[in-house]
């Protein structure tokens, strides 16, 4: 072996053996002999590598970068000889302090590197910090190997997902999930046969990236507890994942415990998506803690007024620069790192308006970050999800910047079906574009149906049980006088607030989430379902619950039990999906001349009542591309009458049978393929109230023959 | 970290003590692979190892990769059930034969 010429030191610090490093890549890298460091910052005068011994409080050593040491604005040396594993690291930075022009620099402070591939400090889920720690998020060096063996991404075209949101610790940390390891990436590992035999094909991961969940200092005035951050919406750093979300935590293997959950999943078929925090950070406003980004180069970082204070588009206190090249650099190297290191299948950006603002916080035209990402090669076969609106009023939901690569949570989808559900008038001409895959919206655009992840709830608002069983939210436990979470939630409560014996209320309400399911799944789009509506999952009518690590939120899995049939309804539903590729055509059924025609019903077959007191529509699916595909036809009727519908007869020599019917009980809402029962009447079809059916056709042999 | 070598059961056994991590992990590469001749199988007894770090682990993967490349093949012995849980989550179980005693490791590769 031929050993390189810089792989000796040219320098010594007290005991240290150093040589000028490479500015690229930033962050820690292991290289022959030792380790390379990097940092930029383009306002610092000088800089400080601080290195403690793990979980010790006081560093062993601060080695600062000599003049030679620095290239441009970056800061990069070799150490020699460190034990990279049981070291953690920071940086301090020297450098102006002066608010006014946007510079914050405090040399006391010890800072996070900003591309930290492991981050110390919160090992273990809800552990109670020392909080004086004078560098209470450390960073530390790992190794970046592992045995991917034939692992890829999937590349599951995106009208063919079935997305299921889910917070990692919320799925399996309640008992009754009876994973080994609870609320762990190991525990998803360990719930793979359920999804499998859920249907679904993607599993999207509320934030990973390491945060603190004891950000929040609010008590419950309900239970008296603190209130922790339990969704993570507020990264510390973008390149480590949860260190509590692993079992492996306290061990400091969280990097390859999460891959091993991500390759293992791949191989049941499943993608990941990760939901990804770019518009602010945990560092908050003026008040805010040292991190990192604020000591580092607060000005690059962050978005800042004339007067040096800190925008706030995202809600939460500031807001992450980033359409300034540096933090664009950061967040591409990000993805990419999650991409090539993590195989991630795709991302959902949260508040991904924010992404589209220039430095001064004016939304522009053609965002040279959304750019890059949509172009940029190694992100090439990833999903790019928007949540297509920010906390300053931006609100893109179909105008978002798109070169036919981003797609959107598309909130319009949510709130017409929502309102629809209730049997709110005047919804026909809005749930006709929303069942086939928001045309009105992306269309115009020449954009796809892929477009369009479509969805009723999500971890933001109401689960689907508490859509039908509240009508106002309750979110006192929040600590906030019930004053935090959306009012506009369009739900309805089927006559008692809350949880009910009735009977009544109970059918009704079980037949509402099979509507709303069934509507979401015979949709063009990409469908996505909130973990735990599958099995009835209730939050109490909290609509807000970030900060409740509590019942509130963790999946109780006894729901399956108490509510197997609608389980069973959303399993088969999922199938029927997979099953009819007419349902998840990419373009838009109207362009696909010749593949495919779908065509519009009301109470009179081809004839649509798009009038206000309309809340019946009905529309039929016809695959001209293959003749073994049945013709598919479904009516939701909203109103609370029983209606009879005319039906529009089916192919030639076959007949209409019935695959799902809300109205009925179980097990006659849902048929599996093959055992789907025959209508007696072809001609006319009694839609319940409140009801979906959807119908299909199959051939009659004899006739055939 | 000490290891030592012997033969137990008519195989070449390697005992590893002490805690196998990156200070230690470069220094056991060397050690292992020296006493393995090509083709070999053996046991690797780490019934005294109190701690496998990630380096360690991939010390013993890479160690193991070679050993398969040159047609050998080997079975750990004695690890306590804390490392085996850490193995399975990381995803490293899936490469070795994981015994409880060496005798149970001996039988094992007599099978293959």
């Amino acid at each position: 072996m031929i050993h390189r010429l810089d792989s000796h030191p040219t320098h010594a610090y007290e005991n240290f053996k150093l040589r000028a490093g490479k500015p690229i890549p930033f962050g820690a890298t292991i290289v022959p002999g030792g380790v390379n460091f990097s940092v930029y910052s383009r306002y610092a005068d000088s800089c400080e590598l601080v290195l403690f011994q793990k979980h010790e409080k006081k560093p062993f050593a601060a080695i600062p970068f000599c003049q030679e040491f620095c290239i441009g604005n970056v800061f990069a040396m070799v150490v020699f000889d460190l034990d990279y594993e049981n070291i953690e690291y920071g940086y301090r930075m020297s450098g102006p302090w002066d608010p006014e022009s946007g510079h914050r620099f405090d040399s006391s402070k010890i800072l996070l590197d900003p591309y930290a591939k492991s981050i110390g400090g919160r090992d273990v889920w809800g552990i109670e910090p020392d909080w004086t720690d004078v560098f209470p998020h450390r960073s530390r060096i790992f190794f970046d190997d592992f045995d991917w063996e034939n692992d890829s991404q999937l590349q599951i075209p995106f009208e063919d997902l079935i997305i299921y949101e889910m917070h990692v610790r919320n799925f399996t940390i309640h008992p009754s999930s009876e994973a080994k390891h609870p609320g762990s990436f190991s525990a998803i590992r360990e719930k793979i046969p359920y999804l499998k035999n859920l249907g679904i094909n993607c599993v999207e991961l509320l934030p990973i990236h390491e945060f603190d969940e004891f950000e929040n200092s609010r008590i419950s005035p309900v239970t008296g507890e603190r209130l922790m951050n339990l969704w993570g919406y507020s990264n510390i750093g973008f390149f480590a994942p949860k260190a509590g979300f692993a079992a492996t935590g306290t061990y400091g293997m969280q990097v390859d415990e999460l891959k091993t959950t991500i390759k293992a999943l791949h191989k049941a078929g499943i993608e990941v998506i990760l939901d990804v925090v770019f518009n602010h950070t945990a560092e908050g406003n003026e008040q805010g803690p040292y991190i990192s980004y604020r000591g580092i180069d607060n000005k690059s970082y962050y978005m800042l007024t004339p007067e040096g204070y800190y925008y706030n588009f995202s809600g939460c206190g500031n807001t992450l620069n980033c359409n300034n090249p540096i933090v664009r650099n950061m967040i591409l190297d990000c993805l990419r790192y999650w991409v090539s290191d993590y195989h991630v299948d795709g991302f959902r950006f949260d508040l991904a308006s924010i992404l589209g603002r220039d430095q001064n916080g004016a939304p522009m035209n053609s965002p040279p970050l959304l750019e890059t990402l949509a172009f940029d090669p190694i992100l090439g076969k990833c999903k790019l999800i928007a949540e297509a609106w920010d906390a300053g009023g931006l609100y893109q939901v179909g105008s978002f910047p798109s070169w036919d690569r981003w797609a959107e949570w598309n909130g319009k989808y949510r709130d017409d079906m929502r309102r629809y559900l209730k049997g709110d008038a005047g919804m026909i001409p809005n749930v006709i574009n929303r069942l086939q895959g928001s045309p009105d919206l992306y269309q115009w655009q020449n954009r796809k149906t892929s477009a369009s992840v479509n969805f009723i709830t999500c971890h933001d608002g109401f689960t689907l049980m508490d859509l039908v069983s509240y009508n106002d939210k309750h979110n006192e436990a929040n600590g906030e006088n019930n004053g935090d979470g959306s009012n506009d939630n369009s739900s309805w409560n089927c006559g008692i607030e809350g949880t009910s014996d009735n009977p009544e209320i109970i059918r009704l309400r079980t037949k509402q989430i099979k509507n709303a399911l069934t509507m979401l799944l015979v949709s063009n789009g990409a469908p996505m379902l909130l973990s735990g509506d599958e099995m009835g999952n209730s939050q109490m009518g909290n609509n807000n619950a970030y900060c409740q690590d509590n019942e509130i939120s963790w999946l109780d899995w006894t729901c399956l039990e108490e509510h197997t049939e609608i389980f069973r309804f959303v399993k088969c539903m999922i199938a029927f999906r997979k099953k009819h590729a007419v349902l998840r055509t990419s373009v838009y059924v109207k362009q696909a001349c010749g593949i495919a025609e779908i065509s519009w019903h009301g109470v009179k077959s081809w004839v649509v009542d798009a009038s206000h007191e309309s809340r019946i529509i009905a529309f039929m699916c016809r695959c001209f591309s293959s003749s073994h595909e049945p013709d598919i036809y479904v009516v939701c009727n909203m109103h609370w009458e029983m209606h009879g519908v005319e039906l529009p007869p089916a192919s030639e020599h076959a007949r209409w049978y019935v695959s799902a019917n809300t109205d009925m009980p179980s097990p006659f809402d849902i048929y599996e393929d093959g055992n789907e029962l025959i209508l007696e009447n072809q001609h006319e079809f009694l839609v319940g109230p409140r009801s979906v059916a959807v119908l299909i056709s199959k051939r009659d042999q004899a006739k055939e023959h | 970290m000490d290891v030592t070598s012997c033969e137990k059961h008519g195989l070449l056994v390697i005992q590893v003590s002490g805690e196998l991590d990156s200070t230690t992990a470069g220094d056991a590469e060397q050690e292992i692979t020296r006493r393995i001749a090509e083709g070999t199988s053996l046991v690797l007894d780490l019934t005294k190892c109190r701690y496998i770090s990630s380096a360690g682990l991939r010390v013993l993967l890479m160690i193991g990769k070679q050993l398969k490349l040159h047609g050998g093949s080997w079975a750990l012995a004695g690890l306590s059930p804390e490392i085996i849980d850490i193995m399975e989550m990381t995803g490293f179980s899936t490469y070795f034969t994981i015994c409880s005693t060496v005798g149970e490791a001996a039988d094992s590769l007599s099978q293959t």
